[in-house]
């Protein structure tokens, strides 16, 4: 999962089939331009005067009331020619697509189901094709068999199959491993039944933007072959009439106005309409094409009154933040977290997925994806509240003074540049180049990459070493304060061990302070100096993590905590306590955790209790904190809730 | 797979595809309609008697088995020998050679023009997704990218020779002898309007492939990450353009095979004396072994453009490189 798409939208299901506003205009556009098109088609015997193959009259007439074209150099008519010329161009586009998906499509199946030989043999085929210049092709095929308007189309329709045939050989072959798929292949349906009813169905959405896209090549093809001299000489295509044009010299003289330019716009129209047409049609069968634009919000203005000074002993200290999303569900991701992190101390910061633990991370670092924004707080850093001293010196803290160990280690790091590059572009923010070079290899030795490897690109690397790296990057300008979001998700518990002791020795040896963030309570238990439990974008329990583990106030942390069992401990789910996280879009007016809590009293529906006491003490958000009778009250389901939850 | 291994096949399927495109060739006037000998005459000797038929037959080796026929056909083939020429009875090969160098010159400076131009738009759209200017943008690429390249030539040639007079009309070199520094600005006078006219006719595919690219990159963590490392813009922008630069190149060479088809009707706009041009002399005047060689050698242009796309590959993607 992408570092940022988990906080941009918290609940994204299945997107709908539903087109994007540029794409629903640029469609209607185009099938308004086709409509034109059909229409001159259609109604061609009608509209024109003259028939459009037969001298009428002299030739190189300007246009008049009886030859509203004028005519071209042997005296036919060119109005008549321009209307009769759409019946040629939609019939060999949608003729020659037609034929090219059809046999496209057979290939594809054939290809995806047979395998083996045929699938080898026919995709060289497909490469042949795809590989040689489609017009010359054609050109050639053209010249020596025929130049019909059957013929044409056929010979279109013959280099135009390659491309469809490729794509929908692979898309079968993605689709034969669907379960239904599989499953009617398991009962016995016939290989042809499958391919015809499940497949093909699956297909449809490709099958119809090839289609548009085949008929909008066929048409240029078509006309640049008619340009070439090679159309039907029988059928006055808009290609015959440029070529007509062309070889009169009509742009040397008043003739291109009537003569050139009306058949080159009707066919620009032809393929722009089907162009337009094409690009919704694609939305519509990839919806993941749909690129709405991202909500932007509106210009944040920085706050007008000072700031309380930073308190002594603190590294970091968050007042009351609040960080919204945009856009159609308005979402409050951080809804007023105040948390310190105190010199010295390793702060663990707890949660499930989408409490808002990332979020609070990004804001820190002045890195909240476009679509939300920060609407409430201080974040004291370094005497400074960062969020008053704008953009361009936020960018300047990054990577300097506060630095970030992210998710998902496995995509941080860039492809196709080696890892000594990425450690040096970073140390290079504040040593001179000779200087950052020496200094990346010797912070890559320091978390144990072997300096025979700085020269390899991350693909060469395993997840363990890949967060290694990413610690050394972090490391780069001696910040004072490392944020790590989750820095051993996804390591297997060897790795989990190495990179938190790494991480720990570092501490200490350059004096830095570190904030790990995880959804593993357990593992905070163990490395952090304080916790703090974020539950629905609030901090509900902070404190030293020895009286956390000991006695937890919130129920919230008591059921996280229960939900690790120790070794001897009944089995269970790990890590999740029962009931859904609420809707971040529509939290409750009480405590966010009362549809979840097995204590819940009445007053909890509708009050929201707040954190309080001061920092370095325990607080808990909770009506029941510091009542002894919570723990009478509670109900566990996991049954473990007397024993030590540590 | 193995390096080694890997290359073989590659170089397997390249053999298969010239091998394809030199079958076509030698079947394609023994598939047409009536017999071979029907395209060795010129149109002009009219029709000819049952003993110049069977001569010619014979002349060809057009009455030897067909594989006789086939291996005479790449024998040939590999020494050079194109034909000879219906129309004026020159060799072939010749008349290619003297043609070849415009048609690259003016094929790969579209190529290279329409990579940069469109590369840039493609960018430019990416970074502004879903504002004015993306869409602007797109619309724009998709009207230029219907008009035909022909009549765009047409109109070229309309507004600014014609018109407006600041380029010759036709051809590639200036009628009286010019040297040195002259020569090379009259060339260039006269390549403008067909280089921008192949160049526009190649721009739309690379734009779609750049701006997509480019807006799947900046999903990446890895851009997350430089930003978060504390790079500034310039900085986070090349990370992501360096690695949208790879589909880009890829689309550049395939590309290639399009608009060397593209400048057959763009030469002939202009009257441009490469192997377009001569391919539509070849269609009027009827000069088939012409035609076939300009096919057999614009598909060898088209396929060598491939082999240097999966050359070029490996060095922009260490992922795919032989470690």
């Amino acid at each position: 999962m992408s570092l940022a798409a988990e906080v941009v939208e918290p609940r994204s299901g299945e997107r709908a089939r539903r087109l994007s506003g540029t794409a629903r205009a640029l469609g209607i556009a185009g099938v308004a331009l086709l409509g034109v098109v059909v229409l001159a088609a259609l109604g061609a015997s009608v509209l024109a005067q003259h028939p459009p193959e037969r001298i009428v009259a002299a030739p190189f007439l300007r246009p008049s009331g009886q030859h509203w074209l004028g005519t071209d150099d042997i005296g036919r008519d060119l109005f008549a020619q321009l209307v009769h010329g759409a019946r040629v161009s939609l019939s060999v586009g949608l003729g020659a697509a037609v034929l090219a998906l059809g046999a496209g499509t057979a290939v594809a199946l054939v290809a995806g189901y047979r395998g083996g030989w045929w699938d080898m043999v026919l995709m060289r085929l497909v490469d042949l094709t795809l590989t040689l210049p489609l017009l010359v092709l054609v050109l050639v095929l053209t010249a020596f068999l025929g130049r019909g308007l059957a013929v044409s189309t056929v010979l279109i329709a013959s280099v135009l199959w390659a491309r469809p045939a490729r794509l929908l050989r692979s898309q079968v072959l993605k689709v034969r491993r669907f379960g239904h798929v599989v499953a009617a292949e398991a009962m016995g349906a016939s290989a042809l039944r499958v391919s015809l009813t499940h497949v093909l169905a699956r297909l449809v959405p490709l099958l119809s933007s090839q289609l548009v896209r085949a008929a909008t090549v066929a048409v240029v093809v078509q006309a640049g072959i008619a340009f070439l001299g090679l159309g039907d000489p029988d059928r006055v295509s808009w290609g015959t009439m440029l070529f007509f044009a062309n070889a009169s010299n009509a742009v040397l003289t008043e003739a291109w106005k009537w003569w050139v330019l009306p058949p080159g716009l009707a066919l620009a129209a032809l393929v722009l309409g089907l162009a337009l047409a094409g690009y919704a049609v694609e939305e519509w069968a990839e919806p993941r094409l749909a690129r709405n634009a991202p909500h932007r919000s509106r210009r944040r203005r920085r706050p007008v009154e000072e700031p309380r000074p930073q308190a002594a002993g603190t590294a970091l200290e968050i007042r009351s933040l609040r960080v919204r999303f945009g856009g159609t569900r308005p979402v409050e991701a951080v809804g007023g977290v105040d948390l310190t992190v105190r010199r010295g101390r390793i702060l663990g910061l707890a949660g499930e997925s989408g409490s808002g633990k990332s979020t609070l991370a990004l804001a820190v670092m002045g890195l909240v994806p476009e679509a939300g924004r920060i609407t409430e707080g201080e974040i004291m850093f370094g005497g400074r509240d960062l969020r008053r001293i704008g953009r361009a010196n936020q960018a300047r803290v990054r990577g300097r003074e506060l630095a970030l160990v992210p998710q998902s280690a496995m995509n941080a790091l860039n492809p196709v540049r080696t890892v000594l590059a990425q450690v040096e572009e970073a140390a290079r923010l504040t040593c001179p180049p000779a200087e950052a070079r020496r200094r990346a290899g010797d912070l890559l030795e320091r978390v144990g990459i072997d300096p025979r490897r700085h020269e390899a690109f991350p693909h060469h690397f395993s997840g363990g070493m890949r967060q290694r790296v990413l610690i050394a990057m972090a490391l780069a300008n001696e910040p004072r304060l490392i944020i790590a979001d989750e820095p051993v998700t996804g390591l297997d518990v060897v790795n989990q061990v190495v990179v938190m002791e790494l991480l720990e020795s570092l501490v200490g040896e350059l004096d830095l302070d570190l904030v790990v963030i995880s959804h593993e309570l357990p593992l905070l238990a163990r490395w952090a100096d304080d916790l703090a439990i974020m539950y629905a974008g609030r901090v509900v329990e902070r404190g030293p993590v020895e009286r956390l583990v000991r006695e937890p106030q919130h129920p919230y942390t008591r059921l996280l905590f229960s939900s690790f069992p120790d070794l001897e401990g009944p089995r269970g789910q790990v890590g999740t306590v029962p009931g859904e996280p609420p809707d971040p879009a529509r939290l409750p007016a009480g405590c966010a955790f009362e549809p979840r809590c097995p204590c819940a009293l009445p007053r909890c529906a509708t009050e929201r209790p707040e954190l309080d006491g001061a920092e370095g003490t325990c607080s808990a958000a909770c009506w029941l904190a510091g009542d002894v009778s919570v723990r009478t009250l509670f109900v566990d389901p996991a049954g473990v809730a007397d024993g030590d939850p540590g | 797979m193995r390096p080694g291994r890997r290359r073989l096949r590659a170089i397997g399927q390249y053999v298969v595809v010239v091998a394809g495109a030199v079958v076509l060739n030698f079947a394609l006037p023994r598939l047409a309609p009536g017999s071979p000998v029907d395209y060795l005459v010129p149109p002009q000797a009219g029709t000819i008697s049952a003993e110049e038929r069977v001569e010619l037959l014979e002349r060809y080796g057009l009455d030897e088995p067909l594989p006789q026929q086939f291996l005479t056909y790449v024998g040939g083939l590999v020494q050079g020998d194109l034909g000879v020429s219906v129309r004026d009875g020159r060799p072939v090969a010749d008349v290619i050679t003297e043609r070849i160098g415009w048609s690259l010159l003016l094929v790969g400076g579209a190529v290279a023009a329409s990579a940069a131009l469109g590369t840039a738009l493609g960018f430019v759209a990416a970074w502004r997704r879903g504002r004015a200017g993306d869409v602007a943008a797109l619309i724009a690429v998709l009207v230029v990218d219907a008009l035909p390249a022909f009549f765009v030539g047409l109109l070229l040639l309309l507004v600014f020779s014609v018109r407006l007079d600041l380029f010759p009309l036709y051809g590639a070199l200036p009628a009286v002898g010019v040297g040195g520094l002259q020569l090379v600005v009259e060339v260039g006078r006269r390549l403008v309007l067909p280089l921008a006219t192949l160049t526009l006719t190649g721009l739309a595919s690379i734009f779609v492939v750049a701006r997509s690219a480019l807006l799947s990159e900046l999903d990446e963590d890895y851009v997350f990450m430089a930003r978060a490392k504390g790079l500034d813009e310039r900085a986070v922008r090349g990370h992501a353009q360096r690695n949208a630069l790879i589909p880009i190149s890829t689309a550049t060479f395939l590309g290639f095979s399009t608009l060397v088809g593209a400048a057959t009707v763009v030469e002939t706009v202009f009257s441009y004396p490469g192997l377009g041009t001569l391919a539509f002399q070849s269609v009027l005047s009827r000069d088939y072994p012409m035609l076939q060689a300009v096919f057999l050698v614009l598909a060898l242009v088209a396929i060598a453009a491939n082999l240097v796309n999966d050359l070029i590959y490996p060095r922009l993607d260490p992922r795919v490189r032989a470690s």
